[in-house]
């Protein structure tokens, strides 16, 4: 087949294409964005759950009061809840582990990766404050044990211990064990473990909200041209193309 | 340049005045409607649509079979000769469209002389004959041979045969554009629906006794449908965790929703929170389409605090004292809800005469439009009851009603900045265009889609609990 042919036919398909795509107008898309009803009480409720789920327990509180929407957990269990997270964040995992045996010891009887993923921290941090030795005893006596039980257990042990080879650990393979990035994914993972135990979700609601508006709008430009919002933290209307 | 927003804010104010009260007819009082039900009930339910209940008696093949008369039984009482003798029966309506899942189950009781047992979906044009899948635009899952037939005479390999005694299942899963088929409770496997258009539920039977029942969900199913759809919809959840997003922007869209409706004190708390956060959230400070979202904050606050503790006088002196523009016109929108307000506030404190000299004075001059009559008939309708908080309007006494004045209230303030270009952004957080375009978007993709699959509802991800 010639080139030519090839190109007319690629040409059709482009059209064909083009003219099966509906064509929304602004006008015509506002008129269907206003017949979308959207009760407050509901709107609220997904700031709450956000509030909530991250842990703002004063802004919960706050908001409780000004909006009148009632949370969906006691806010005294963030509290709690908080307490750990924060106590991971700054390096006490100690205390961070205490503190989740007094909310609930199942938390962690039932979650070996969790619990091991703590232990891991606290080996960490004794690291970081030059507690060579404290930091091998733990590694042999508390650990080591565990990670006979798991494979993957044990990749991370090594990895961990690694971090005793070096002179400069902060330009040493495993460097990223000892960033606060580490800390934070500790950390995140006892709060998602801490909200699942309170038969709560780990994650809020409102981020899979934005998630959803992403796909649909990529599913619908398959079908149609219409304005769409690009920029979610404007939530700005943009022309559609055409 | 006085001048200029003076004349262009009184249309801008009407209409902000007037969506909040097309808003009170079509939230507050449809929750009014069934106050029983609270907050489970589905808000709008324009989704009904007629569902198969029984087997169609009218259009059936006359002679092969007999539908029983429950029209929920069919039998072959003819000796089969030909492939143009089947006794296919279809439901009396087509498997609905505006849903994730459509599913029926059939209970063989007799397999006959040779089992020849088909369940499947046809089309209205089906020629009620022959075996489902042996025409174009159908498909069945046959009983003798076990196989799938989509279309033609030639069946595709697909699961066990079926027989006296068993129960098999046929459905379509509107979101995967599949039909799938069970058996004794079992998933058999799934096919893609190449079927255009409503289908009906079809059955048939094509040898001497064969004798099946139907079930169109008057029963409990055998197949577990709740957990098959929980995990259908856990998949499609999968490809939409993927997706990511800016960080921080749930917290930006919280944060801007706050700003907006003027909850003050819950967005100091938040920023203080977020600054002590680790890592620290930073939103950029000015944020949303409707200019500075700053604008009149302890203003607008103070204003919702005041209509939300029933003080309306006070909100009508401290409006007059730093909008006036906003209620100097009496037969405006905005003070038309607020002297509702008033009048339900003193409803609220037992002051009936009160009430009804304050009405006579105050609800004559807006005759402008049947919201306007619908809302004054319901808060005259207070005073005719014993228990007002009891009664069918007593909705109008719960804090969404004084939250929706406060709503409307602040969004006029919001429209007296110079800054705002466009009034009508006003009316909405950015979280709420957010959810308006979602909603938008997949009722669009549905009826582009011949009106398949459900609709998007924000009660239905509040309502969600954690996936397992």
């Amino acid at each position: 087949m010639s080139l030519f042919w090839i190109v007319i036919r690629e040409l059709a398909e482009i059209q064909a294409m083009a003219t099966s795509k509906k064509v929304i107008t602004r006008v015509e898309w506002e008129k269907k964005l206003n017949d979308v009803k959207v009760r407050k009480d509901d709107m609220n409720k997904l700031v709450m759950n956000f509030l909530v789920t991250e842990g703002y327990v004063e802004v919960a509180e706050k908001f409780r009061l000004e909006s009148g929407t009632e949370p969906e957990i006691d806010l005294a269990t963030i509290t709690d809840r908080m307490a750990v997270k924060k106590a991971v964040q700054s390096g006490n995992v100690e205390d961070a582990i205490e503190k989740v045996n007094d909310l609930n010891p199942e938390i962690l009887d039932t979650n070996p990766l969790l619990f091991f993923h703590l232990q891991q921290q606290r080996m960490i941090e004794l690291i970081r404050n030059g507690k060579v030795e404290a930091a091998l005893e733990f590694a042999q006596e508390e650990l080591a044990p565990r990670g006979e039980e798991n494979q993957s257990f044990l990749e991370e042990l090594e990895r961990t211990v690694a971090l005793l080879a070096f002179e400069d650990v902060a330009n040493c393979p495993v460097s990223e064990l000892l960033d606060i990035s580490q800390r934070l994914k500790t950390a995140t993972e006892v709060n998602a473990a801490i909200l699942t135990s309170q038969s709560h979700e780990k994650d809020p609601k409102l981020p899979s909200l934005l998630k959803m508006l992403i796909w649909v709008q990529n599913q619908l430009d398959k079908k149609a041209s219409y304005p769409r919002i690009n920029d979610i933290s404007t939530a700005a209307l943009e022309d559609s193309v055409v | 340049m006085s001048d200029a927003t003076s004349q262009s804010d009184i249309p801008a104010k009407d209409s902000i005045g007037d969506y909040f009260l097309d808003l009170w007819c079509h939230t507050s009082k449809t929750l009014a409607l069934r106050p029983e039900t609270g907050a489970e009930s589905e808000l709008y339910d324009e989704e009904e649509e007629e569902q198969p209940t029984a087997l169609d008696t009218l259009n059936s093949s006359g002679g092969f079979s007999v539908v029983g008369p429950d029209k929920l039984s069919l039998l072959y009482t003819n000796v089969n000769l030909h492939g143009h003798d089947v006794g296919v029966v279809q439901a009396n309506h087509p498997a609905p469209l505006k849903r994730m899942l459509y599913y029926f189950e059939i209970y063989v009781k007799n397999a006959g002389a040779k089992g020849q047992i088909a369940i499947g979906f046809t089309t209205s044009a089906f020629k009620v004959r022959r075996q489902p899948g042996w025409e174009a635009n159908s498909c069945g899952y046959h009983g003798d041979d076990g196989l799938l037939y989509r279309g033609n005479g030639k069946g595709e390999a697909f699961g066990p045969t079926f027989t006296t005694g068993d129960t098999v299942g046929g459905g379509i899963n509107y979101a995967m554009q599949e039909f799938f088929f069970t058996k004794n409770g079992v998933l058999v496997g799934s096919v893609y629906k190449d079927v255009k258009g409503p289908v009906f539920p079809t059955v048939a039977v094509h040898s001497q006794n064969e004798e099946v029942t139907v079930n169109f969900g008057q029963d409990p199913f055998v197949f577990d449908l709740k957990a098959y759809e929980a995990e259908q919809r856990a998949k499609q959840q999968v490809k939409i965790d993927n997706i990511s997003i800016p960080q921080d922007a749930s917290y930006g869209i919280v944060r801007s929703y706050l700003q907006h409706n003027g909850y003050e004190e819950t967005l100091k708390l938040l920023d203080i929170a977020a600054q002590s956060n680790v890592p620290p959230i930073s939103v950029a400070p000015e944020n949303g389409v409707s200019g500075d979202a700053m604008y009149a904050l302890s203003e607008r606050k103070t204003l919702r605090q005041l209509i939300k503790s029933g003080k309306i006088d006070e909100t009508f002196s401290t409006l007059g004292k730093w909008y006036p523009q906003i209620i100097e016109d009496d037969t405006s929108t905005i003070c038309f809800l607020l002297h509702c307000q008033k009048f339900i506030e003193l409803v609220r404190d037992g002051k009936l005469e009160e009430a009804v000299l304050y009405g006579r004075r105050e609800f004559d001059k807006f005759k402008k439009s049947s919201a306007c009559d619908d809302l004054v008939k319901d808060c005259a309708a207070l005073l005719a009851y014993d228990q007002p908080s009891k009664s069918s309007v007593g909705y109008l006494l719960g804090d969404s009603q004084k939250e929706l004045v406060a709503d409307a209230v602040n969004a006029i303030i919001l429209s007296t900045n110079p800054n705002v270009k466009d009034p009508c952004l006003c009316k909405h957080s950015s979280l709420e265009r957010l959810i308006r375009q979602v909603t938008a978007c997949f009722l669009e993709k549905r009826s582009l889609n011949g009106d398949q699959g459900e609709a998007f509802r924000l009660s239905r991800i509040l309502k969600s609990s954690k996936r397992a």
